[in-house]
């Protein structure tokens, strides 16, 4: 209930905020909704379940593509598109997961690094379906019952996958589910003998998550009214990567302060070191893995145990 | 058929090239289980090296090419102590140097650019621009440089690890690290030589490579890629398996731009996919680890 309470009323705020926002204010917002978004996902896979996955980030590219494409390319209406985007993210997750989760350790990364690159290349190759190195534009979001949602109400509709992507890890991670993915993590072979199916456990995260990536993509595919190849490349893969661990991984709250922090930084970057602010991402990535390995969220921890301790 | 010798003296090239990255990703993957992608990151710095030292002060080419190797070896130990040795004294989960590494992979490619720029610098080649023709067998004086650098790599490294102490304590290292350090081998001084020769052989690739395609920031990341297909095909138990799959792939990505009836985009995916297909189906690669001998 009381959880129910916070989610409500976060949602009350986010939204609100919406509404004081100028148009290029809200752009920046929105994609920071967006970035917390798949932080708080790749957090599950990467930081819960302990899979190294660059992948991620593609099925979020999967997602925008697949909405764009059934809609405009195919002709679908707008709940069908829905629903045929998410069947097609869950096959494609399930496709790469089944196989993919039999390697071990790294080699699960390299995998995922391999189908990314993948990715670009059939989107650059995809010819009038995925308009080729160009991407798809010019098309907006189609009237739902009548109704242009615009401006400041799309917001909300982020806003919304937000808490809803929030809500099902919470619910997760709080289940007998999530406790598996922890243990397959830390020590598969006692998992095992716990009686907890590896495969089926790591299958189910990286299709869960992965469907959860694709659904942002498909709400990110009315933000810019754009989807092309560069935007969904191994860059953004890796900031996801360093946003979860500067955070802290394994934790929702150093998903979102990783997530904020990493995506704003560059704003307040940008005027003493220009575009060289990936520089600094290295440096933070480094440094955090070195000394602070529980991420930012850690020294919040420590500060309040001590807190508490005096 | 000199049309598909010359395809294949290419190939060999390149083929050497992704041998000499998958070796660079074997000397500190076989001591110390971590994959470091910023192998390319290290080939890429070498590039610039090789541009400064080569064409900005006009060295003299093996002169140059000594003095690129050196500072590469050091700043292959430099990377290790910055983002692997803490992490391995603090006895860290294994990810975490991986993670470090390409916390630094992000690290070199933003040096480089900011002190170097995003444009493209010309490195030159060894022995100039010309086409060697040995009967039926031709190809560019670069091509057959590579390969002849690379054999001469892989022989000193087999020779290396089959027939020298301290290759032989790399190879205990990497079958037990415990039992390794039990038997008195230095682990810090094993991780340290492996990291100073895997940036060197990095080097190597990233320097023999730039005439055909130009010193680039952003040149590392599909070199590492490359590299580590290779290795996966190939197998990461033997040394021989790195060169193996690096012929192999650059072989597969020539045929397949020449002569598959695809377009040459869509080739670029060839790589990627015999990457998955190996890691699915035989993620030992092709030769398999030696079994320890009595």
């Amino acid at each position: 209930m009381k959880s129910l309470a916070g989610f409500l009323l976060a949602g009350l705020v986010l939204s609100a905020v919406a509404f004081m926002l100028g148009s290029y204010q809200t752009d920046v917002y929105r994609k920071l909704l967006l970035w917390i978004t798949l932080a708080l996902g790749y957090n599950f896979l990467f930081g819960i379940a302990g899979q190294v996955a660059f992948s991620h980030f593609t099925f979020y590219g999967i997602g925008a593509y697949a909405m764009v494409i059934l809609l405009f390319q195919v002709g679908l209406p707008l709940p069908l598109a829905i629903v045929a985007g998410i069947v097609v993210c869950v096959v494609l997750a399930l496709v790469v997961a089944i196989p993919a989760t039999r390697l071990e350790g790294f080699y699960l990364a390299l995998a995922t690094l391999a189908f990314a690159q993948l990715f670009i290349v059939v989107l650059n190759e995809g010819g009038s379906v995925t308009g080729g190195p160009g991407g798809l534009a010019n098309y907006r979001l189609p009237d739902i019952l009548g109704v242009r949602v615009t401006g400041p109400w799309y917001t909300v509709v982020i806003v919304f996958l937000l808490l809803g992507t929030l809500a099902v890890l919470w619910r997760l991670d709080r289940s007998w589910f999530g406790r598996a993915c922890r243990a397959v993590r830390d020590d598969p072979q006692a998992a095992q003998a716990m009686g907890i199916n590896i495969r089926t456990t790591r299958i189910v995260a990286y299709a869960v998550t992965s469907a959860l990536a694709g659904v942002a993509g498909m709400v990110y595919a009315f933000v810019d009214n754009t989807v092309n190849p560069p935007i969904f490349g191994l860059e953004n893969a890796f900031l996801l990567l360093f946003m979860v661990i500067v955070g802290g991984s394994g934790r929702p709250a150093g998903a979102i302060v990783g997530a904020i922090l990493l995506y704003l930084l560059p704003f307040f970057l940008s005027p003493l070191i220009g575009h060289h602010h990936a520089l600094v991402f290295g440096v933070v990535m480094v440094a955090v893995v070195l000394f602070q390995p529980k991420g930012l969220i850690g020294i919040w921890d420590g500060w309040m145990t001590r807190r508490r301790a005096a | 058929m000199s049309d598909f010798l010359e395809l294949m003296v290419g190939a060999a090239a390149s083929g050497c090239i992704y041998a000499l990255v998958a070796l660079s990703y074997l000397l500190i993957t076989r001591p110390t289980g971590v994959i470091n992608f910023a192998v390319g990151e290290w080939a890429m710095v070498a590039a610039f090296g090789g541009f400064l030292a080569l064409s900005r002060f006009e060295l003299p080419y093996p002169v140059g090419m000594a003095i690129v190797l050196v500072a590469m070896a050091s700043v292959g130990w430099i990377t290790e102590r910055i983002a692997v040795r803490p992490l391995l004294e603090k006895g860290a989960p294994p990810l975490a140097p991986i993670l470090a590494l390409l916390g630094m992979l992000v690290v070199f490619r933003e040096i480089v650019s900011v002190s170097m720029g995003p444009d493209p610098q010309p490195v030159p080649p060894m022995f100039g621009y010309g086409r060697l023709e040995l009967g039926l067998v031709a190809g560019s004086y670069q091509s057959f440089f590579i390969i002849g650098v690379t054999a001469v790599v892989f022989g000193a490294a087999w020779y290396f690890f089959e027939r020298t102490l301290a290759g032989r304590s790399f190879e205990a290292v990497a079958i037990d690290r415990r039992a390794a350090a039990l038997m008195g081998i230095n682990l810090r001084r094993v991780t340290t030589l492996a990291f100073a020769g895997s940036a060197a052989v990095a080097a190597l690739a990233g320097l023999m490579v730039s005439p055909n395609v130009s010193a680039h920031y952003l040149m590392g990341l599909p070199l590492a890629i490359q590299g580590f297909t290779a290795l996966v095909i190939g197998g990461v138990g033997r040394v021989e398996g790195a060169l193996l799959g690096g012929l192999i792939l650059a072989v597969a990505e020539q045929v397949t731009v020449r002569y598959a009836p695809i377009p040459p985009g869509l080739a670029q995916g060839v790589p990627l996919v015999l990457l998955i297909v190996f890691l699915l189906l035989r993620p030992t690669g092709l030769l398999r680890a030696r079994e320890s001998r009595a």
